[in-house]
């Protein structure tokens, strides 16, 4: 029990931010903006990234408490009633995510001045979890303190998955203004847990004229954990090869699949000013094989056993009163485990911007050669919002993108979420003749010291770009 | 070599020293080993309701000066309780509107029927229109909670301790457990 305790302490602390990629985000010297924005302006010809290095993203966060909250290591109280009081601070509004993607294959190419396509495979791991302030209280401190308050159910809502993404997507130049882009995604499912919606209520009430001193209501409770690509991990006679086999094929569409599309456009409003957006993962996931459902749902009250006293039982025995009060607890309490095909829908994100260039790129005087880039520096804001069980949460970035020389390139993010206001990021993008190396961080102050930070966010690339 | 790589450098080692330098500072994780959830829980117990019919004999039909009931508390051998439970308060109440007092005890036995742990109190008289409440606080610290862990079932014995007046009234009997768990 303390170790699951720990662990869920140490994911709580370490929770995970959205994945906003601010820095990446019109990055138009980088290929993984088309992922964000299919249709970015981009200025390059031809790319492929170096399998399995081309993007490693990472993000961890928590929108209320950070590791120092918890472990501080001052002695003024213990660690238990710094739990408690983490608790009591956090809302059910609160939440947690991890994100993780991994680029196994990218490449594209420019089939003419104004087409440019590019395809891929990544593999992502998604969680989130808002905060399940009122089970968690109970399960911490129990009811004694909370007679007549109601532990609300529905506090319970956390979707989590991982798949492999099989992508293309077409980035096409309109005119001399508009940009417009689309990418279509394939999901390959191999793990899947869902359990939104849930409700119910449980309460102890004081009952100074009632049959006993409080009663125990757990009323319309509905409760639903649906899986997939779980259930057969808990078959014990599955070995870890067996296991590890299902799991390749899960992720080469022999499990659960889906479709999405990514869009997205620039427009150039003037020639300074650019206006872009997008919208990315509008997708369905149908979950039918290897599916597992966990229902837990009723309404029952009690105050207590109420034996028939005297004990009138054959030969003075002992009535089953326990047996007679768990059957009626099982009769309007169930529990069961069903298999049901369920569809869940990705969470969409949305990313818009509006950026101003100036500096004109002074490039070499030859009228036959173009230039990619019209500035050497762009200043604007950017908002991000990713679609949760209870509604969007944003994000909202102003940014400065410089131009150094062709080859280097920097960005510099200030960032306002649920996690934190002083979040400064960093990216840096360095050519060696065709190869791209990329490294991209956010919240840079939390480097000092991660324990006091409330997420981190890390992502770095190997990559040819071809620019002819 | 251009102003602007110099920058560039800068940042660059920037990045790289706030790689070198990012740590976790001021916190103790093996306070891990320390953390514990310990809940404190409410819980309605037995309840009933009697009166004099309920001290006739069934078989007979005359007056039984004692009865008794037993009700096995399964929970009590589940491994929540069995591992975690670190402490209880039990809590008896009697509303009594009989002109007569009782006497009461409450046993706790195991499976094989050894006393585990008994409470005993008087219940003192009321009358009709004038219920009476007499309560007691059983408490069960951490040395004694083995009395409780090795218990199944739960006795309530009831004992008449006559007088002079009719007997006819009501008496309820309403129990709960504060059970604090370590777990």
């Amino acid at each position: 029990m303390r170790v699951i305790i720990s662990i869920l302490i140490l994911l709580c602390c370490s929770g995970l931010h959205a994945q906003n990629k601010q820095l990446l985000y019109n990055f138009s010297a980088l290929p993984q903006t088309l992922m964000s924005n299919p249709g970015a302006n981009i200025n390059f010809d031809g790319h492929f990234g170096v399998p399995l290095l081309s993007q490693v993203h990472v993000s961890v966060g928590s929108s209320g408490v950070n590791m120092y909250d918890i472990f501080t290591d001052s002695n003024k109280e213990t660690i238990n009633a710094r739990i408690t009081t983490a608790i009591q601070k956090l809302t059910n509004q609160d939440y947690f995510m991890v994100n993780e993607q991994l680029e196994i294959i990218s490449f594209g190419w420019r089939v003419n001045k104004d087409n440019y396509f590019s395809a891929g495979v990544y593999q992502e791991a998604d969680l989130f979890a808002y905060f399940p302030k009122d089970p968690l209280t109970l399960i911490n401190e129990g009811n004694r303190d909370y007679i007549n308050v109601p532990f609300d159910f529905s506090d319970v809502s956390f979707t989590g998955e991982v798949m492999t993404v099989y992508h293309i997507g077409w980035n096409k130049k309109m005119d001399n203004k508009l940009t417009l882009g689309i990418r279509l995604k394939l999901y390959s499912g191999i793990f899947n847990v869902e359990s939104t919606n849930n409700s119910g209520i449980f309460t102890t009430r004081d009952t100074p004229d009632g049959s006993n001193y409080y009663r125990h209501y757990a009323t319309g409770l509905d409760i639903r954990v649906n899986t997939s690509g779980y259930a057969s991990l808990q078959d014990e006679t599955t070995t870890v090869q067996e296991a590890t086999k299902e799991l390749v094929k899960n992720s080469f569409f022999g499990g659960n699949i889906g479709a999405g599309i990514d869009i997205g456009g620039s427009y150039r409003i003037d020639q300074n000013f650019t206006a872009t957006g997008s919208l990315q993962d509008v997708g369905i996931m149908y979950q039918r094989k290897d599916v597992e459902n966990y229902l837990y749902y009723g309404t029952y009250a009690t105050s207590g056993l109420e034996p028939l006293f005297p004990e009138i039982g054959p030969g003075g025995k002992a009535l089953p009163y326990w047996d007679i009060f768990e059957d009626e607890v099982d009769a309007n309490l169930k529990d069961e485990t069903v298999q049901e095909s369920y569809v869940t829908w990705r969470p969409f994100k949305l990313n818009g911007s509006l950026q101003f260039g100036f500096g004109e790129t002074v490039g070499d005087c030859n009228y036959l050669i173009p230039l990619k880039r019209r500035f050497e520096n762009i200043m604007g804001i950017q908002l991000f919002g990713v679609m949760r069980p209870r509604g969007l949460k944003y994000a909202f970035t102003m940014f400065y993108d410089r131009k150094f020389t062709p080859d280097l390139r920097m960005k510099v993010t200030y960032t306002l979420d649920d996690f934190s206001y002083y979040n400064v990021g960093f990216l840096v993008s360095k050519k060696l003749k065709n190869f791209n190396l990329y490294l991209a961080a956010d919240n840079l102050f939390g480097y000092l010291n991660l324990a006091k930070s409330q997420h981190q966010s890390v992502q770095m690339g190997l990559q040819f770009i071809f620019i002819k | 070599m251009s102003p602007q790589y110099h920058f560039y450098r800068f940042f660059i080692l920037l990045l790289i020293l706030l790689g070198v330098t990012s740590c976790v500072k001021d916190v103790d994780l093996s306070q891990t080993e320390d953390i514990s959830l310990q809940p404190k829980m409410q819980t309605d117990l037995l309840i009933f309701d009697i009166d004099q019919k309920d001290f006739i004999d069934p078989d007979t039909n005359l007056l039984r000066t004692v009865i008794k009931d037993t009700v096995r508390l399964e929970f009590l051998d589940d491994s929540y309780i069995q591992d975690d439970l670190d402490k209880v308060e039990f809590s008896f109440r009697y509303i009594n509107t009989f002109p007569q007092a009782f006497n009461t005890s409450i046993y706790l036995l195991s499976e094989n029927n050894q006393l585990q742990r008994s409470v005993d109190f008087k219940v003192q008289p009321g009358s009709a229109g004038n219920p009476v409440t007499t309560e007691i606080i059983d408490f069960i610290d951490t040395d004694e909670i083995d009395q409780i862990k090795r218990s199944i079932k739960m006795v309530v014995e009831v004992a008449v301790i006559s007088n002079s007046d009719p007997f006819v009234g009501e008496l309820k009997f309403q129990s709960k457990g504060l059970f604090y768990f370590v777990f």
